[in-house]
């Protein structure tokens, strides 16, 4: 079953326990140039996450501060994963989106496709790999909520089957009317792992609002899928036409050596022959 | 044609066979090439590795503001134990005890405890020390210096002595030698305090309007937000007299410099503080009165605050060892200090100092014995109560509070009309300043028996090493009062040793019950 995580953005302080369990957890390391908590924040390689700080006004138009947690969003339907050709980004049973270094060619592909703009390149690698949040599948295996998840101190993030935590989600907007009536990432691109629930609009935040609910890959997958059809097809037409033309090009010759009996024709034949051996 | 059969691989073939697999090896080695998805390969604390979204009894870690004047924190020291929550809420009551969501501030007191009790250093203050590195090798720049009473009890911890022993006359010795100006004694300012302190409760027990008793201590920073953050009610019970750490930095600035006949962006004005409140404090708008005074508002009466821990990391940095040092004298002008100024240090020590005053300020009779050893105010019990009967007054009662969670029990009463004491002090840190966010680290069990030692050290001092034991027998701050501010409350006074307060309750929701 789809695993998901709600994130309720009213209950963030901003302290980043979630950056830190992220790095320890998936032993990122610390590059001090890259803070994944200071007015820096950006995702890359070495930050799988970091929790950016909004300023904004409230419902009653006073400044307030929110913190946004961001990280893959692991979409229901990923457009990283029908852009691999290398099968690097898979989606597994619970619903991650990971990925498998050992696959991937590099041609970041995914970074393109990605409408969150996750997909994080090492650029200063000689070999460099493509970096995002995992969604701590290992853990997940075993019945674990995500790192992040875990450590939270004010309760941020629920974890659990996707159903009951977007019910979950409905319930408290329903029972609060301070929240924006809608859940962010229940249908945005078809669907998304994390979702979020806010006292402030979403645009306001940083969220991409006009992504639309159709899952990307169905763009392509309404013509693309006809592909391996057409190339068993194309493939079956090519042979035939392979067998006639040479079946063609056979009766000719042995036509030609019908009419002729001349040594030199003898000769090339004999030639022929020999580099066919050859081959 | 040449028809040649091959018996085996040829010389050439098997080079370039070998040469390829091994291309092919370091490609891979480099490349990775396991089956395995990135990530999962470190570690977290036990707590956060069980299935399911248990509870943990610790969990995560506090939230701090990247501008914190106070603290900050090293992400790649921190371990997420949960330890700067635990003391933040369980012994603070500041964090837990606002409703979320947050609103345009990180509730932070400044009060340092999280830098205690992080195990990892990951929490520690804000560095002061390359700003007093560079003031002191400006040779155009006049540097002072004042020591908290609380730092000499426990700087000596730094250099292998054992929590308690007074390294006084060391510790000037140690600032004169990093070159500063002049160093001057906290105790004396804590003297000037209580005698402002005792005549504005004087003031208060004998106005009419009885709104603002019970008075409540204002040298504690880290307590005096609080009570700007969760009881901003209760403000108008602050005593108006700024810390002695702030009236040092004005006197440093006004009284001091016009002796020197110093001009006034050429002063800086330096504090070692048992706090890292104190980095907070001396950057509130309002703590200018120099500058003010001045005409250049812009001028703080405080210019930079070191912890005791950074005192000590700046000496061991410049090569001076503490235990070789030859005892030194705090410089004239502002260097004497009273036992009472001293006990400033230690949790009921300003209570008792301000009784001392407040009794001979009222019956003009020097205070019994038992004033000298006001037992009930003294160790480290969360709230105690005293009562003093002083001739032409009658009863004071009067309460000491240590650790903020402490403080709500006192508060709550006062808050709901129940109060029956004229006078309460208040102190962030348990154990007092001895046992401040910027004092040296110890061990978490021992860290009640260090705070007894350090307490006991100041008491020792009050008792057995200084020869006055009452703020209104500091010649030196009779002086300054003869000499330059007039009488305690006067207009001068009032100017320069007197401040007001923010409420901050518009930053934060404070809940109604926890």
């Amino acid at each position: 079953m789809a695993k998901a995580v709600l994130v309720d953005l009213t209950k963030c302080i901003g302290c980043g326990s979630c950056t830190v369990a992220c790095n320890l957890w998936n032993s990122l390391g610390y590059d001090e140039t890259k803070p994944a908590m200071s007015a820096a924040r950006k995702l890359n390689d070495k930050n799988w996450t970091v929790v950016n700080s909004h300023e904004v006004t409230d419902g009653n138009n006073k400044p307030v501060w929110r913190f946004v947690k961001q990280q893959c969003f692991h979409c229901q339907e990923p457009a990283c994963v029908s852009a691999c050709f290398s099968k690097a980004l898979q989606k597994d049973a619970d619903g991650a989106v990971i990925y498998y270094p050992h696959l991937c060619v590099g041609c970041r592909y995914c970074m393109v496709a990605c409408p969150f703009d996750i997909p994080k390149y090492e650029w200063d690698k000689t070999f460099p790999l493509v970096a995002k949040c995992q969604m701590c599948s290992t853990r997940m295996t075993k019945g674990e909520a995500p790192a992040c998840v875990s450590v939270c101190p004010t309760g941020v993030m629920q974890f659990g089957e996707r159903d009951t935590i977007l019910r979950k989600a409905k319930n408290t907007i329903a029972q609060d009317d301070r929240y924006v009536s809608t859940v962010y990432g229940e249908k945005e691109v078809g669907g998304t792992s994390w979702l979020y629930i806010s006292d402030v609009a979403f645009d306001k935040l940083g969220f991409k609002t006009d992504l639309g609910t159709t899952a990307l890959p169905t763009y392509t997958h309404d013509f693309l899928k006809y592909v391996p059809g057409f190339a068993v097809v194309w493939g079956l037409a090519l042979t035939g036409l392979y067998h006639y033309t040479k079946r063609r090009a056979k009766m000719n010759h042995e036509k030609a050596v019908k009419k002729s009996t001349s040594p030199t024709i003898k000769k090339e034949t004999a030639q022929l022959g020999d580099k066919k051996d050859e081959n | 044609m040449g028809t040649k059969i091959k018996t085996g691989l040829t010389r050439l073939n098997f080079l370039k066979l070998m040469g390829g697999m091994t291309a092919t090896g370091i490609a891979a080695s480099v490349a990775g090439c396991g089956s395995e998805p990135v990530g999962g390969k470190g570690w977290i604390p036990g707590q956060y590795t069980v299935p399911g979204n248990w509870p943990a009894q610790v969990k995560g870690r506090i939230p701090i503001d990247p501008s914190n004047p106070s603290i900050v924190r090293d992400d790649r020291k921190c371990i997420l134990c949960g330890q700067c929550l635990e003391v933040c809420e369980k012994v603070q009551s500041v964090y837990g005890y606002y409703e979320l969501p947050i609103k345009d501030d990180i509730t932070c007191v400044d009060c340092g405890q999280c830098t205690l009790w992080c195990p990892s250093g990951a929490i520690q203050e804000r560095d002061g020390i390359a700003k007093v590195l560079a003031a002191l090798d400006d040779k155009s720049l006049h540097v002072v210096v004042q020591t908290a009473p609380a730092t000499r009890v426990a700087l000596g911890e730094e250099f292998g002595l054992a929590p308690g022993i007074s390294v006084e006359g060391k510790q000037v010795a140690a600032l004169k030698e990093l070159g500063f100006s002049a160093v001057f004694d906290t105790n004396f300012s804590a003297d000037l305090t209580i005698m402002e302190e005792a005549t504005e409760l004087i003031k208060r027990v004998g106005a009419k309007d009885s709104s603002t008793l019970p008075q409540f201590t204002s040298c504690c920073p880290g307590w005096v937000k609080f009570c700007e953050y969760y009881y901003p009610d209760l403000i108008s019970h602050l005593s108006t007299v700024k810390s002695p750490q702030q009236l040092l930095g004005a006197m440093v600035k006004t009284y001091y410099r016009e002796k020197k006949g110093l001009s006034l962006d050429k002063v800086v004005s330096v504090a070692i503080m048992p706090c890292t409140a104190k980095k907070f404090e001396c950057q509130r708008p309002e703590l200018n009165a120099a500058g003010v005074k001045n005409g250049n508002p812009d001028i703080r009466d405080v210019d930079i605050v070191l912890t005791t821990r950074e005192l000590a990391n700046l000496m061991k940095r410049k090569g001076i060892d503490l235990n070789t040092l030859e005892d030194a004298s705090y410089d004239n002008l502002m260097g004497e200090g009273t036992g009472a100024g001293v006990i400033f240090g230690a949790t009921g020590g300003v209570m008792e100092a301000a009784i001392r005053t407040a009794y001979f300020m009222i019956s003009k009779e020097q205070p019994p014995e038992e004033l000298f050893n006001l037992t009930p105010v003294r160790g480290l019990a969360g709230v105690k109560e005293a009562e003093v009967t002083i001739p032409g007054l009658g009863t004071m009662k009067v309460a000491v509070c240590q650790g903020l969670k402490n403080a709500r029990i006192i508060l709550d009463q006062v808050r709901a009309g129940n109060s029956t004491w004229q006078f309460i002090e208040f102190m962030s840190c348990l154990g007092g300043c001895v046992g401040g966010g910027g004092q040296p680290r110890t061990s978490l069990l021992a860290a009640d028996e260090v705070r007894k030692a350090r307490g006991a050290g100041l008491y020792n001092l009050d008792g057995k090493v200084y020869k006055k034991r009452a703020s209104y027998k500091n010649q030196e701050v009779s002086d300054l009062y003869a000499n330059y501010l007039g009488v305690p409350g006067g207009e001068l006074a009032e100017e320069l040793l007197h401040t007001h307060y923010t409420d901050r309750s518009s930053q934060l929701t404070a809940k109604k019950k926890v």
